[in-house]
Order: structure tokens, then C-alpha cells, then sequence
């Protein structure tokens, strides 16, 4: 089921990164109008002082000009561009190799600069809710990988049981599936541990001897 | 030497929905019309767009571009969104005098009609809390009643309420029967009616005439309750079906204070002919009456300037005290719940203690996520 839209942005906190602060101005108004307050982080060396760590998804969103270099180094992650937080990119000059900068960025929406009030909350609306949409694709994957990993272990699984309850692959397949919903298992994950308890017992462990009684054995 | 204004003032007051914007043009005339403010004067300047979207921006631009800076107009949502970017381009102010559906605050627009937390939440609670919790929705096929009816059924869904079903028709369309036949096979608790114009009063009329054929007494078994509904379409509506109904609204003819009194007689002497007051004719009237004051304030038209000035106005208004919020450019107002009598006004039933902040975009009041449209399909099966 897709993640449910985001609507009400109220108790958000927007970390506006630029070094043009007239050309944001409208964005300042219309965010407070919003109920999102808005912080400034301070540019040292170009780099945006913002503890990235105490970023929180579900109450931050970062605004980053796409005019400055590399402002803000996050952690994101490159095959998803997913950021951290929602990132809402902030376009002046539009050239491909700042918009791309945005993108890598994971910027999931764009203002125009100068900011415009009318464009805010559409802007808010697609850049959270694409960023809440991404994430739960992510998961999705990262679930169907899992799943995709473990189907070896069903294969398996329904042949052991075919051969040990003399039943066809259906029959047994239902059986799996049944007992992994008993136990509240994914059928991947039942599977794997049905086949682990059914291994026999390791090899007896080899005793390792000491090189010289080897050598008096030649 | 007093200074000479010339405003814009622009409602259809002819076509499909035009009577609720002769009451407006009205209200704000009659602001014109009052003790003039020292040092100024006056010069309405008005226009008529018939009810066609595409007049509405062709008519601001020619104002504007004859440099006219203010104009007080617009009744229909879809035809404010029309002119917007005209006034933002030209830098001009419109003063939005008709309550509606938020979800908007331009720099160039002061809202002086009511915003969804001050109209359609607290019917919200009323209902539930007097009627029932089953709803039918029905509404004229533009952006208002969407979004009202959106916001309408978020707020039911949050407070577990159910809405059973919305229906809506074009606007100036009165081929209502198959709607009133919906309502009657669901047989909600109540209606919630975004209705606007001939379709509205078409629809009171096919409802209640339906319900008296089959011995259903409506106020009582199916009251229909309405955000739009003032006393001009209730007089629109004729007096077999006109009682009864519930509105909400920030102002009422029938409201009883010295300035309503005042307000009320001017308006009867100066428009004999009607269309009634109305809570649209009031914002009209407060939107003309803060902008004169503004303008005497700055004596300049410039925006800014006196776009601040407007935010500075305390004013004793019909409906009490009203003021504009410097953040949002939204009113001020007083919600109330009135019910309609056969002599087409409104009784009172409920009003706040004083004025409410507008909250356009509904910050405070809704649900964080958007409610999804329907009860869950699930249900017990053994």
C-alpha cells in the first residue's frame, strides 16, 4: 500500500540553505504561514553548519540552493538518491550541472528563486510526500531483495517435504505456507528455518595433530 | 485638498449564480455610500464579468493596466484563481470578500469572508453533536465544493463519522431529481450542501417537494446544512421550501447588536429592491470599509502601505469585532449556526464567544495525513 498523503506541515522545521536570503524571503512568510519554522544554518567555508546527525524525517526539511557549492555532505544513498530528509532544491541559474547537483542531492522538489508564496506549499506537498513515496519504495525493494535471496530455501524446502510426506509440490508448498502463517513467519524466512532444523548433525569435528608426530608418521 | 481613489469593484451580477453578488456589490456600495473618511474620496468603479471566468481576468487587467491599485471583487473561487496572477503581475491588492475553502494565501489578496476552520468545522461539530453521524454530500462541480466537501469529510473520518456519498452537478445545472433520489435511498442523517446559484435553490426545492410526496418531514428527519446558504437564497428558494435548513456563517441579517441594526436599515433604505443582506454582502461591506480606512490612514494607494495599515484596523463590524491577521492577510471572524425561517433569515442557534483567527491552511485544526476517502472495505465474515 503506498505511504498516505502528507497534507499538514504544521511543527515542521525547514533548515533554509542559501546565501541569498532576499530572494527567500516569500519562502520565510509562507512557511510560517504553514505552522514550519525556519533556521538558518550559518555558511563556514561554504560548507551549511547543521548537525545532520539530529535530523529527523519526520519534522525536518532541508531547502538547499542549488547556486552553492556542495553546501550540506549527506549521507545518501546512491543507488535511491534518498536523503535523509525531505530536500527541496532552490534553482537560480538553471543549468544541467546544478540541477544534476540537486538531484544527486535527492532534492524530490524544486523553487524557483526568487521564491514565489503561491509555489510553497505545492513545492512542501511534492517534496515530502515524494520523499515519504521513495522511502517506502526503498523498503519495498529492500523486502523483495530479501525475499528474491530466500527463494532458494523455499525450492528446497518443498522437495524435502514432497519427499518426506509423499505429496505433490502443491500440496506441499500449501503445507509451507500454512505453518509459516502459524508461526508469523514470511514463507522465505519459514522456509530457511525449516530447512535448518531438518539438517543432520556436522561432521565430526577433525582433530588437528601436532606437525612433528605427522612427521615421525612419514 | 482630499485625495480621489478610484476602486475596482467587480461581481457578476447577472448570469447563473448572480444573486448572491448583487448583495456583495450592494455591501460594498453601501461602504462607499457611508459618512466618508476625512481627506478623501471615493470613486467606485465597477464591473460586471456576467459569470464568464474568461471576463474576469481581461476586466482586472484593464483596470489595472488604467491604474486602478484596488479592487474589491470576486465570488467564486474559480474566478479569484482566474485573476490572482494579474494582481500579483501588476502588484495590485484584491480585497476577497466571500467566505471560502483556504488553501491559498497570496500577498495580493486580504480575505475579509470566512476561512474553512471558521465555517465548515464548527458545523462539523454541531452535526455530529445534534444530528447524527452519517452524511450525504452534494455540491456544485467546481473547486469550493470540492474542497469544502474534502475538508468536510476528513474532519467526519477523524471523528468517526461516516460521509456515505457526494454528488455534484455543473454549475447553473437544475436537473436535480436523480440527486434528491440518491439522498433518499441513503437516508443519512443529514446533507451537506456546497450548492451555489439556480442549482442551489433547485435543489431545496426538488428535495423538500420529494420528501412532503413520501411523508418524510426533511428538516427534522434529512436537515440539509450548507456553508453558502445566506438570506438571499433563501428568498431564491420560495416559501414552500425555505425553513429549516442550517448555515454556517459568520454573520446573519437577524443578529442583534446597534452596528447590525445601523447596517441593516442603511442597507434596506439605499437597496429597497434587495437582494437581502447576506454574510457575503458584509465582507463586501468590511473589505470596502478597511480598505476607505486604509486609504484615509496612508493617503496613498500604494500596496504595501496600505496593505499594512489594513493589518493596524480594529473595526466594529455588523457581524462584531473584525480585524485582519498580519501573517495569513485572513480575517478575524465569528463563527455561528443559524437556522432558516419561513420569512427567509436566519435564527440563531450557536455562535463563539468572540472573533476567531483564520487558519486557511488548517494548521491547527486537521489531521496530519490525508484521510483516505473511504471506510475500510473489511468486514467481520464469521
Amino acid at each position: 500500500m503506498a505511504p498516505r498523503l502528507l497534507q499538514n506541515f504544521n511543527g515542521g522545521r525547514a533548515h533554509i540553505v542559501t546565501s541569498s536570503l532576499t530572494a527567500v524571503e516569500a519562502l520565510d512568510k509562507t512557511l510560517g504561514k504553514l505552522g514550519v519554522g525556519v533556521v538558518y544554518p550559518a555558511l563556514e567555508d561554504g560548507r551549511a553548519k547543521i548537525d545532520l546527525g539530529a535530523l529527523q524525517p519526520e519534522r525536518d526539511i532541508l531547502f538547499i540552493d542549488g547556486d552553492l557549492d556542495n553546501p550540506v555532505a549527506l549521507d545518501i544513498d546512491a543507488g535511491a538518491h534518498q536523503p535523509p530528509v525531505p530536500v527541496i532544491g532552490l534553482v537560480g541559474v538553471e543549468a544541467p550541472s546544478r540541477l544534476k547537483h540537486l538531484i544527486n542531492l535527492g532534492a524530490s522538489a524544486f523553487l524557483r528563486k526568487p521564491v514565489q508564496g503561491g509555489a510553497v506549499y505545492t513545492a512542501l506537498f511534492l517534496g515530502i510526500n515524494q520523499f515519504l513515496l521513495r522511502g517506502d519504495l526503498r523498503a519495498r525493494l529492500d523486502d523483495m531483495d530479501r525475499r528474491r535471496r530466500g527463494r532458494r530455501a523455499v525450492v528446497k524446502a518443498i522437495i524435502a517435504r514432497m519427499n518426506e510426506a509423499g505429496v505433490d509440490d502443491d500440496e506441499a508448498y500449501e503445507w509451507l505456507r500454512r505453518e509459516s502463517m502459524r508461526s508469523r513467519q514470511t514463507l522465505e524466512a519459514y522456509c530457511e528455518a525449516f530447512m535448518t532444523a531438518r539438517a543432520g548433525p556436522l561432521d565430526e569435528p577433525v582433530q588437528l595433530r601436532p606437525a612433528e608426530t605427522r612427521a615421525e608418521r612419514r | 485638498m482630499s485625495k480621489h481613489f478610484r476602486i475596482g469593484v467587480m461581481f457578476s451580477t447577472t448570469g447563473p449564480y448572480s444573486v448572491v453578488p448583487r448583495s456583495m456589490l450592494n455591501g460594498a456600495l453601501l461602504a462607499v455610500a457611508e459618512r466618508p473618511a476625512p481627506g478623501i474620496t471615493i470613486e467606485p468603479v465597477i464591473v460586471n464579468p456576467g459569470g464568464d471566468l474568461a471576463r474576469y481576468a481581461a476586466l482586472s487587467r484593464e483596470m489595472l493596466r488604467d491604474g486602478i491599485r484596488h479592487v474589491v471583487g470576486c465570488y467564486t473561487s474559480s474566478s479569484r484563481k482566474e485573476v490572482i496572477p494579474c494582481f500579483e503581475k501588476h502588484d495590485a491588492l484584491l480585497w476577497y470578500p466571500s467566505h471560502y475553502e483556504g488553501f491559498e494565501s497570496s500577498n495580493n489578496v486580504i480575505y475579509t469572508g470566512a476561512s474553512p476552520n471558521q465555517h465548515v468545522l464548527p458545523l462539523v461539530d454541531h452535526a455530529l453533536a445534534t444530528l447524527g453521524s452519517s452524511a450525504f454530500c452534494v455540491g456544485s462541480n467546481y473547486i469550493w465544493a470540492w474542497e469544502n466537501t474534502r475538508i468536510f469529510r476528513e474532519a467526519m473520518t477523524a471523528r468517526g463519522a461516516r460521509v456515505l456519498a457526494e454528488r455534484y452537478v455543473a454549475v447553473g445545472d437544475t436537473e436535480i431529481d436523480q440527486v434528491v433520489e440518491a439522498i433518499l435511498e441513503a437516508r443519512p442523517d443529514f446533507v451537506f450542501n456546497n450548492l451555489i446559484g439556480t442549482s442551489n435553490s433547485a435543489f431545496f426545492r426538488a428535495f423538500r417537494a420529494a420528501c412532503v410526496a413520501r411523508g418524510i418531514d426533511q428538516p427534522r428527519a434529512i436537515p440539509v446544512l450548507s456553508c453558502t446558504l445566506s438570506e438571499p437564497e433563501l428568498e431564491e428558494i420560495g416559501t414552500e421550501a425555505v425553513d429549516g435548513h442550517l448555515s454556517s456563517s459568520v454573520y446573519f441579517s437577524s443578529l442583534t447588536s446597534p452596528a447590525n441594526d445601523a447596517f441593516t436599515r442603511f442597507y434596506a433604505e439605499t437597496f429597497p429592491d434587495g437582494p437581502a443582506t447576506s454574510a457575503d454582502a458584509e465582507a463586501s461591506y468590511i473589505a470596502m470599509k478597511l480598505l476607505i480606512l486604509s486609504l484615509a490612514e496612508t493617503g496613498t494607494d500604494d500596496v504595501e502601505a496600505v496593505k499594512e495599515a489594513a493589518t493596524r484596523q480594529h473595526l466594529l463590524a455588523p457581524q462584531g469585532e473584525v480585524r485582519i491577521d498580519p501573517q495569513t492577510l485572513h480575517a478575524y471572524l465569528t463563527p455561528r449556526i443559524g437556522i432558516s425561517n419561513a420569512q427567509s433569515r436566519f435564527d440563531l442557534l450557536v455562535e463563539a464567544p468572540g472573533p476567531v483567527r483564520p487558519d486557511p491552511y488548517l494548521v491547527q485544526s486537521s489531521p496530519r495525513y490525508a484521510v483516505a476517502a473511504r471506510n475500510s472495505s473489511l468486514r467481520v465474515v464469521k
